[in-house]
């Protein structure tokens, strides 16, 4: 009886180890042995014609065989597992090289992404962002900024008039004339207008009859030039590069006194000179001063009470310098193939 | 205005050199563009004496030349030139020369005989050819005899000098003088000027007011109008420096009495004008307005008839000249005259502008008027003139000026204290030093209370304000020199209006579902409308015109973006780029009446165009072109995202879309968007070839209907139950139609309904549509069973088959 078991139990490890390529070889091993007909479980059953004496020996021989053959079926079963697993997934290879299904996406044009960064900069300085009519008074645009009929200044922007009094307007400072008018006298101001701009100027490179352009206002009790000096550096180094030099020249504009027109260091060449900026290092990049108290005065503020300062900035030049576009009139092409850049 | 440092030089000593100082303006707000040598590129160019001349063995038109150059052996040059002889003195190019021309010049061999320089000629020389005799414009440049050896060519040419060219602004007037810019230079450099003593020595026995009779009739326009009387001129040409000054600033060399009033001009900026006093009828001038059609006749012999609002001055019988801008061709100054009447007059600024703008004549004088000259200038111009003629031995002068200056100038006072500019300026400049700033520039400063009373130059009419003295004292003391400060105030939000807020969400979230923005000019025309097919009573016709367009391309300002849209997609079909997905938002404009009256109405469109591949060309997305459920789809997916709700779509009409694929979206009786296949007469008339779809959008409608709020459902607790429902209707009934009476009868339970399949074709009976329709039902209180679904199923199928004779398929 014991060495048919060992027989058994013998028999039963090579049909698992060697025989079983399967888990379904496997499986006719475990009903083999270990099923309800199985050869194990009849031995098991013809215990009851054993002496009382040596039952529970054989018992438990048979019991020690069936749980080893169960402990090397199980060993066997992780292997096979394993392995139909592995050859599953070698069958499952794709190439994973070839394009993703993109869900569809499009773009802003480049100009509205830098006015989203020039607003963001400025709304987190305090700046509110105010609008004006894009066809605009005579008045607003010009004579309310100090710039009156027969002003030589004029001859800088040659409008495009609709009658006498009503023009394309040249330049977005019209808004800061009009926002002065809606506020109480003398309260403080802090706003940017963005907005078109239009000037009869020949579409070329570097100019076009529409433009984009950002105006910028403060006014309060004590606002200097050291102010000025202080937001525009802040501003121009946020959109450039925190380490871009600024430098502040003299200028004249009608609507400041002081007026500085802003450089930056080229941001080609980073000030060493080059083609873009002329040799000189430096880069043209705003227009501003303190507001002129004759602006203020017309549009009802007190100059002895209250003093700001102005700006005016070219988001195309901007957009221009940071991704060395050097054809202004890409902007207003609208090739698809420059639209996707951005 | 330009002008040489040899001209700044002859009135104030600096040790800058031109860029230094070039540097030092253009940072005190006196910009110099441009510093321009002569001399550049002729470093390595020198004297040289030809001393012999032998025949090339390999060339019958080059000769050999043995060339002095002062140093110990002479130099061998081979030569091309045929006017060259021994004993000449010509300008020699050593080797490594870069000459202006841009010609470099290296050792080498002509013919086999070597070279080792160049014999150079004007041209390469870039002398100014227009000034030489004919003999030196061609050949070798041959030098005077005499001409010492060896020493720079520049030297002997007059290129030693350097020009520097400035962009001045509008408000310094001062500045279009040497005398305005020697100020700035000596305050910049710390050095006084040498002004000329100005003298004249006058013959007593004639007297200019017996002589000249001189009147404003037009004071507004002329406020000072002031004469000398020359006699025994003699005619000639002017001394070299003389030319060469006048040549650095710009000005060719004429004769010298005109020579003489330029000159003037550009170092006093009182622009003069020299009358032939024989040829002035009457010996009498007035400056006037011009009478409406009369001839002016002026030095460029061209005639124009006055419009009769410009200023001239005419003699006893005629206009003489067109004031500040022309003088009038027959008072010229000529070879013959003997006698000259030399004005210096003080313009009114912007009817000079006028009169120049309109007659399209720019000069040197119109440019200064315009700006505004110094009126207490005038006796000092005509006296320096007479100084310089008289100094020539090129006249005598009559005694005395005629002056007519009707309103003296009143001084202009300015007060201020220290602490204003400082506050203004953000800085603590002593009160010493800018007192010692404004002296410099020629302000009067005396202390007033706890400040200054200042007074203001004459000739710097910019100065008005406390604030323009601060800029003053800013710019001399240096904008570097002032810190970086920060704004203080009351903490303020920065925020943009709901609008703008609204535009910048709707650009981002068309970008987000795949279109690509662009934007456009406001410009557009007649032929535009017409490609439009826009009926000629349309209201989008009604487009502003502008009154001086750039071209006649774009005369009127849009009316309609979708003209925009159409633009730029046939500019990027013509470039192959035939996917498109492009949308602008951007005004159009609506005026109230034409001409307008009143400022136009500026609405904010979005409008978008669709054409070409549905997906970007992949492996796997295949070669589907969007079709009008792509345009339509964006739409619903924005309103989605807007939570725009309770819309209904129609059919509906647009001119610039097909008749029979057009939505509207619509609230109540409002249009809130329009959508469609691109009209295909449109289409054709702008040559595309591949199917369009278009949609209009009013930002303003938008956002009225917008919700910036979320509604929240709570979560259902209980399973839907689904029902499909296929039927056969005519295909002229709307999916629209069907959903709305299955939402009608869907009883109590009803949740949705959704369209998954519509079909034509095979199996289908022509003028038929198989529609399928999926429904859900749900309660918030218990799991529904199919028997309390049934009932409202069975209402639905009822009246579908009632309103639309619908036959429901198994």
């Amino acid at each position: 009886m014991e060495s048919k078991i060992k027989e058994l139990r013998e028999e039963a490890a090579k049909a698992v180890n060697e025989l079983s390529k399967s888990l379904n070889d496997l499986n006719d091993v475990r009903v083999k042995y270990l099923g309800k007909k199985g050869e194990l479980t009849s031995l098991l059953r013809g215990l009851g014609q054993i002496s009382a004496e040596d039952r529970p020996r054989i018992g438990q021989i048979v019991n020690d065989a069936r749980q080893e053959i169960e402990k090397i079926i199980a060993e066997k079963n992780e292997i096979l597992k394993a392995k139909a697993m592995e050859e599953k997934l070698a069958k499952e290879k794709i190439d994973v090289t070839l394009d993703g299904r993109r869900p569809p996406h499009g773009h802003i044009h480049p100009l509205t992404y830098t006015l989203l960064e020039i607003k963001n900069i400025f709304m987190r300085m305090g700046f509110s962002v105010e609008e004006g009519p894009e066809i605009e008074k005579d008045y607003y645009n010009f004579e309310a900024l100090n710039l009156p009929k027969d002003h030589p200044a004029r001859d800088m922007q040659d409008s495009f008039y609709i009658t006498e009094d009503i023009l394309m307007r040249s330049q977005t400072s019209p808004v800061q004339a009009r926002t002065m008018e809606s506020h109480e006298p003398n309260s403080p101001i802090r706003m940017i207008a963005p907005g078109r701009v239009y000037r009869r100027d020949d579409y070329d490179a570097t100019h076009s009859p529409m433009f984009t352009q950002v105006e910028g206002l403060v006014i309060d009790k004590g606002i200097s030039f050291a102010d000025l000096k202080g937001t525009l550096v802040n501003f121009l180094q946020q959109i450039f590069d925190k380490n871009v030099k600024v430098r502040f020249r003299p200028s004249f504009f009608p609507f400041t006194e002081p007026s500085a027109e802003v450089d930056i260091s080229c941001v080609m060449c980073k000030g060493a000179g080059c083609r873009v900026c002329k040799g000189t290092g430096w880069l043209e990049i705003l227009g501003s001063g303190m507001v002129h108290p004759r602006v203020l005065e017309m549009s009802g503020y007190d100059p002895k009470k209250v003093s700001g300062f102005a700006f005016g900035l070219g988001v195309e030049r901007i957009t221009m310098l940071k991704y060395g576009i050097d054809d202004l009139r890409l902007f207003y092409d609208n090739d698809t193939r420059l639209l996707k850049q951005f | 205005m330009q002008v040489s440092i040899k001209w700044l030089h002859d009135y104030i000593d600096f040790t800058e050199t031109a860029e230094e100082l070039a540097d030092k303006l253009t940072m005190a707000g006196i910009p110099v563009e441009n510093v321009i040598r002569a001399d550049d590129g002729l470093d390595k160019v020198v004297t040289g004496r030809i001393e012999k001349i032998t025949v090339h063995p390999d060339s019958d038109h080059m000769v050999i030349t043995s060339m002095n150059v002062g140093q110990a052996e002479p130099i061998q040059i081979v030569t091309g030139a045929s006017n060259v002889r021994e004993g000449q003195i010509v300008p020699v190019a050593m080797i490594g020369a870069h000459l202006p021309n841009g010609m470099k010049i290296s050792k080498g061999k002509l013919r086999g005989v070597a070279s080792n320089g160049m014999l150079c000629s004007a041209e390469e020389l870039k002398l100014d050819l227009t000034k030489l005799p004919e003999e030196q414009k061609i050949g070798i440049y041959i030098l005077p005899e005499g001409t010492p050896i060896g020493i720079p060519a520049k030297e002997v040419l007059g290129l030693d000098d350097v020009i520097l060219e400035f962009e001045l602004t509008a408000n310094r007037a001062d500045c279009f003088s040497v005398f305005g810019l020697i100020r700035e230079v000596a305050v910049l450099t710390g050095n006084e000027p040498k002004w000329p003593e100005i003298k004249v020595n006058e013959d007593n026995d004639a007297k200019t007011a017996d002589l000249v009779r001189i009147g404003i009739d037009a004071p507004e326009l002329c406020s000072r109008f002031s004469a000398r009387v020359l006699k025994d001129v003699k005619i000639g040409p002017s001394p070299e420096w003389m030319q060469q000054r006048l040549e650095g600033a710009g000005i060719r060399s004429i004769n010298n009495v005109v020579d003489v009033t330029n000159f003037v001009m550009i170092e006093l900026g009182q622009p003069m004008h020299a009358y032939d006093y024989d040829q002035v009828a009457g010996h009498s001038l007035t400056a006037r307005k011009a009478v409406a059609g009369e001839n002016l006749h002026t030095l460029d012999d061209s005639s124009r008839l006055a419009k009769g609002e410009e200023l001239v001055i005419a003699d006893s019988e005629k206009p003489a000249g067109l004031a500040g801008v022309m003088g009038g061709l027959e008072s010229e100054v000529t070879e013959n005259t003997t006698s000259v009447i030399l004005e210096a007059a003080c313009f009114n600024g912007p009817s000079i502008r006028r009169t120049s703008r309109g007659c399209g004549l720019h000069s040197e004088a119109s440019g200064r008027f315009e700006r505004g000259v110094d009126v207490t200038g005038t006796i000092r111009a005509l006296d320096r003139a007479a100084q310089l003629l008289q100094d020539m031995g090129a006249c005598t002068v009559a005694q005395g000026i005629v002056d007519v200056y009707p309103a003296e100038k009143q001084q202009v006072y300015i007060d201020f204290t220290p602490e204003q500019i400082n506050r203004r300026l953000g800085t603590e400049i002593p009160a010493e030093k800018m007192v010692e700033i404004l002296e410099k520039l020629c302000f009067n400063v005396e202390a007033q209370g706890d400040g200054y009373r200042v007074t203001v130059p004459s000739w710097r009419n910019d100065c008005t304000y406390m604030e323009d003295l601060s800029e003053e004292i800013a710019r001399i003391y240096g904008f570097d020199n002032i810190s970086a400060g920060t704004p203080r105030g009351e903490m303020v939000q920065g925020v943009q209006s709901a609008r703008q807020h609204f535009i910048d969400m709707l650009r981002l979230t068309l970008s987000y579902m795949g279109m690509d923005e662009e934007l456009s000019f406001s410009f557009t025309s007649e032929a535009m409308f017409d490609k439009l097919e826009l009926p000629a009573d349309s209201s989008l016709r009604k487009a502003i015109p502008i009154m001086n367009p750039l071209t006649d391309e774009y005369p009127l300002v849009r009316t309609t973006l979708i003209a925009s849209v159409l633009e730029n997609a046939a500019r990027n079909f013509s470039r192959k780029n035939e996917d498109l997905k492009l949308f602008d938002v951007a005004p159009v404009f609506y005026p109230k009446a034409l001409p307008l009256t009143e400022l136009p109405r500026e609405v904010y469109k979005v409008a978008g165009i669709m054409s070409g591949r549905r997906n970007a060309v992949s492996w796997n997305t295949g070669n589907d072109v969007v079709d009008f459920y792509d345009a339509k789809g964006i739409i619903e997916e924005l309103f989605s995202i807007m939570s725009i709700e309770n819309y209904r779509v129609e059919a509906g009409e647009h001119y610039a879309m097909h008749p029979g694929k057009t939505a509207f979206f619509k609230k109540g009786k409002e249009v809130i968007a329009a959508v469609g296949e691109l009209h295909p007469k449109i289409a054709e008339n702008m040559g595309f070839s591949k199917k369009c779809y278009i949609f209009e959008m009013d930002v303003d409608t938008l956002m009225k209907y917008q919700s910036s709020k979320f509604k929240f459902d709570a979560l259902p607790k209980y399973p839907a139950i689904n029902r499909d429902l296929a039927m056969l209707v005519a295909d002229t009934v709307s999916a629209a139609e069907i959903e709305k009476i299955i939402s009608k009868q869907g009883g109590e339970y009803f949740k949705s309904v959704t369209l998954f399949d519509v079909y034509t074709g095979k199996q289908i009976d022509a003028g038929k549509k198989s529609m399928a329709f999926t429904m859900q039902f749900q309660s918030n209180e218990k799991t529904l069973t199919d028997a309390e679904i049934d009932e409202a199923f069975n209402r639905i199928v009822e009246n579908l088959r009632k309103e639309f004779d619908a036959e429901l398929r198994a």
